[in-house]
């Protein structure tokens, strides 16, 4: 058929082209080039009460952003919050990350699946797990009630969030961190080792560094995933933690602010963009 | 089918590339190349990875298009037909066997695609089966099957077709050696067996001289020379031709009729030249003497033996000339160790196996 | 060789941080067949009150018959988009096709919860909001991107030669397609069918943007069960989905491997 190295060929085939392509071109452009492209133009359109859209070309609502305290706070709040959990999943992903990459054979593709798993469960579900963990009569409070502790409010704030969004994040982060150890060859660590090395030492001057690109991508997906996840936070926050992805989803179902909201949703991909930034930075100061 | 064959017999050339060329986006694969096939025999692509004969190959083919030039079958016009009306076996050099097909279905495939009646189809592919000796073979899976075996089935289903021209596309490079010269038999024994016209491209020098009856030499898109194994080695048409067919000592020198000035030694031409020359020598026509022996009626210089290879059947020899490398090959003996470094001696060759080259720029 | 290298405070801390990666899920198990009426856990009485319960839940009944037929829909539209789509991209091998191949699973990198406003605000005016068409269309801008990168990771593992080599024993472009294509990259076309199926069958922040009174989907249902109340009727329904979707897992596993599905290149 269509050869790779047959331009006439391609060519002349324009129109099968066009015709193979026409679906994916249309459902691409309506579900995703437009609402993206409009929903920057509409960041600069006026909001009206109940759900209108005001005429354009005024920067109303990115005035507003700047001058409320409220949304500065919970940019703060997200911003900090998924760093936080950025780090913690960081750091309970890493020694399992460390542990499947060592695994050989079934073992690891075992241990691989278990890893994965989750990911292909409803955050739904993910998130009522961690319902059961955390609640009053939950598993951890019942537990510690045995030991007679007294019980701990981990629910409907910000401390159950940012448990459950560590555990719901760690498969993204493992993955990512599987990818970049793929560099780390058993030989250099066995090189340390016979050199001198302490295992510590093995760790943090071989390993690690070895690892960092798997660490700084795993970092930034996570980041990325927690500053825009919506499911968790609502439902283990009880919508009583203000966060930019919740704020997103009030204005545009609650109070209809439909430009509000986009500005917000604009302003999570500049957060997006500048966490890139940032990483892109970090990659070439490793390289 | 037929028709076109008989228009081929008066023409001494089955398959025709007339000024064949194939442009890429960025570079020229296939330069005006000419080439006349006769019918029933076997001929070699011959050249480097990226000379275009791979190209060539697939515009014979069908599989790429000309930029400009004609494919000739049988005095039919076919450079614009596509491949599955081209008529042509191919054997590809990773096999392309389907997976998903037992060896018979894979071998029965091209027979389906030609609406061949069904007892035909099973008679036929039986047939092809035991050519190439794969009895007991028929349902198993490529994947089920040696490196060999698999290169059986890609012939036999190549075959069943009965195409006009049978394509080779190096499909011996994924063979191990001992194995490589198996094929190599027997490949030739069936194309010779059913009188088939056939092209073979590869980068094997010594596969193209065994296998085939004439050689088509290309480099960097374009034909170097065309002529038959002997003609290539004994008469090369070129540097290049010199030294990619076989091994050979490049050395310049300053030619005034049939004597050359190799550093400080006079070395005889078959045929005068003038100027600046590259003269070769093939390794392993050099004798090696005592110093001061001498060859009546042959070259001879002096040197010193300053590398000694020991590879079994042959030793090679990096031999000092004058502050020059010369190489030489000698068959081993038991009755006589090698050479060792230090030793002087001499070289000597006779006239006929020196070849000379205007030298390039 | 890896026993002398990984030591024992390791393999414990190993094992305990499995354990809270995969405990909030396999703790919704035992949770199903709890006995009482509010979440406790764990339970003090044993029933299975629970999975009776879903079966007389309207709306979670009607969640569910909306989500398989909506799962079912966009999978079968997500391969008759992607897989022409995909042997484009695949088989023109140009500077263009990677460029289209980036647009094309662009989506993913972006939150859902902004396509999801994005798409809410283009799909009012034109009356697709609490439609089933207008949930379909939105979830295939998660489908569509998998879709392709499966389809593109099968098709690209299939030799070029293979297909060179029917089209000069005689078979026409549709018949190499239907004979040797197709077959050779179904396994593929099933992990992706599968993917696309879960994708669309456990979505929710988009579908949050979409439906409506009229038709909401199951894990809508269950998002708006758990704002209101977090009783044990989630973990029945959590069961079942967990069953669905290890069910979809051993499809795609067995075919084309998670790994490539997941961290398939950009």
């Amino acid at each position: 058929m269509a050869q790779a190295d047959d331009m006439h060929t391609a060519s002349g085939r324009f129109g099968l082209v066009a015709m193979l392509l026409a679906p994916i071109i249309l459902v691409n452009s309506f579900v995703f080039l437009l609402p993206i492209l409009n929903l920057f133009r509409i960041s600069f359109n006026e909001a009206l009460p109940g759900g209108g859209i005001g005429p354009g070309g005024t920067l109303e609502n990115w005035y507003k952003l700047a001058e409320d305290s409220y949304y500065l706070e919970i940019m703060l709040r997200s911003v900090g919050m998924s760093l936080l959990v950025t780090l913690l999943a960081l750091l309970c992903s890493y020694p399992i990350a460390l542990y499947v990459h060592r695994a050989k054979g079934a073992w690891r593709t075992f241990l691989f699946v278990l890893v994965v798993s989750p990911l292909l469960t409803s955050a739904v579900v993910r998130t009522y797990g961690w319902i059961a963990m955390l609640a009053d009569q939950g598993l951890i409070n019942n537990a510690l009630g045995l030991l007679g502790f007294s019980p701990l409010r981990l629910l409907y704030n910000q401390t159950g969030i940012v448990i459950g969004l560590t555990e719901i994040l760690m498969p993204y982060m493992i993955l990512a961190l599987l990818a970049g150890f793929g560099r780390l060859d058993p030989r250099c660590e066995e090189a340390a080792l016979t050199l001198g090395a302490t295992p510590v030492q093995t760790f943090w001057r071989i390993i690690v560094p070895l690892t960092a690109p798997g660490i700084a991508l795993g970092c930034l997906l996570c980041f990325v995933l927690c500053v825009s996840s919506f499911i968790t936070p609502r439902i283990l926050g009880g919508g009583r933690v203000f966060l930019l992805a919740t704020e997103i989803y009030d204005q545009a179902i609650v109070t209809l602010n439909w430009p509000g909201a986009a500005t917000l949703s604009i302003l999570v991909l500049v957060i997006f963009g500048a966490a890139l930034v940032v990483y892109t930075r970090a990659v070439n100061r490793l390289n | 089918m037929a028709t076109a064959q008989s228009a081929a017999a008066g023409d001494g050339a089955f398959l025709s590339l007339r000024g064949l060329r194939k442009v890429y986006t960025d570079f020229v694969a296939v330069e005006n190349l000419h080439l006349d096939v006769p019918k029933g025999e076997l001929i070699a692509l011959l050249g480097p990875s990226g000379c275009g004969k791979t190209t060539t190959l697939r515009m014979i083919a069908g599989l790429a298009s000309a930029t400009a030039g004609h494919v000739m079958v049988g005095g039919r016009d076919i450079t614009s037909a596509p491949p599955y009306d081209r008529d042509m076996g191919v054997v590809f050099q990773s096999y392309a066997l389907f997976p998903h097909m037992t060896v018979a279905k894979n071998i029965a495939f091209g027979l389906q695609m030609r609406k061949v009646p069904r007892a035909e189809i099973d008679r036929r592919v039986a047939e092809a089966i035991s050519l190439v000796r794969l009895n007991g073979m028929e349902e198993r899976r490529p994947r089920e099957l040696s490196g060999g075996q698999q290169q059986r089935v890609a012939l036999a289903r190549a075959l069943v077709i009965r195409p006009s021209i049978l394509l080779f596309d190096e499909p011996l490079s994924n063979l191990d050696a001992k194995l490589r010269d198996e094929m190599r038999t027997e490949i030739r024994d069936i194309q010779q067996r059913l009188g088939i016209t056939a092209v073979f491209v590869t980068h094997d020098q010594s596969e193209a001289l065994a296998m085939c009856d004439k050689v088509a030499v290309l480099n960097a898109g374009r034909l170097e020379q065309f002529g038959s194994p002997i003609e290539l080695y004994e008469h090369p048409a070129n540097p290049f031709v010199a030294s990619f067919v076989g091994r050979v000592n490049r050395l310049p020198g300053t030619a005034a009729g049939t004597t050359v000035k190799v550093g400080a030694h006079d070395v005889i031409l078959p045929k005068p030249m003038t100027g600046a020359v590259e003269v070769m020598v093939r390794p392993h026509r050099i004798a090696l003497g005592g110093p001061s022996d001498t060859a009546p009626g042959a070259n001879r210089v002096t040197g010193t033996i300053s590398q000694v290879a020991y590879a079994g059947d042959l030793v090679q020899y990096g031999i000092d000339v004058g502050g020059t490398r010369w190489f030489v090959e000698q068959q081993t003996t038991a009755a006589r160790p090698p050479e060792v470094p230090g030793t002087p001696v001499s070289l000597s060759w006779r006239v006929e196996d020196t070849l000379a080259f205007p030298a390039q720029g | 060789m890896e026993e002398a290298r990984t030591s024992w405070p390791l393999k414990i801390l190993v094992l305990l941080l499995f354990a809270f990666l995969l405990v909030p899920v396999l703790v919704v198990i035992p949770l199903s067949f709890s006995g009482e009426n509010t979440l406790r856990f764990p339970p003090t009485s044993w029933s299975l009150r629970w999975y009776g319960a879903i079966f007389q839940n309207q709306r979670i009944m009607s969640g569910f018959r909306i989500s398989a037929t909506l799962a079912t829909l966009v999978t079968i539209l997500t391969l008759a988009i992607t897989l022409p789509a995909a042997y484009v991209i695949v088989r023109l091998r140009t500077r263009g096709s990677e460029f289209l191949y980036n647009v094309f699973t662009a989506p993913l990198l972006l939150p859902t919860i902004v396509l999801g406003l994005a798409i809410l605000i283009i799909f009012a005016p034109l009356g697709l909001l609490g439609t089933f068409t207008g949930i379909a269309l939105g979830h295939l801008v998660l489908t569509v991107p998998y879709g392709i990168r499966v389809t593109a990771t099968a098709l690209a593992g299939l030799a070029v030669p293979v297909e060179e080599a029917a089209a000069t024993l005689g078979a026409r472009p549709l018949v190499v397609f239907t004979r040797i294509t197709l077959p050779l990259i179904a396994p593929g076309l099933l992990s992706a069918a599968a993917l696309s199926f879960l994708v669309s069958f456990d979505e929710l922040v988009i579908t949050l943007f979409l439906a409506g009174p009229r038709v909401s989907t199951l894990p809508f249902e269950m998002f708006r069960h758990l704002e209101t109340r977090s009783d044990p009727l989630i973990a029945a329904i959590a069961v079942l989905m967990i069953a669905l979707t290890l069910g979809a897992v051993m499809i795609v596993h067995r075919t084309v491997g998670l790994s490539k599905s997941f961290a398939g290149g950009r």
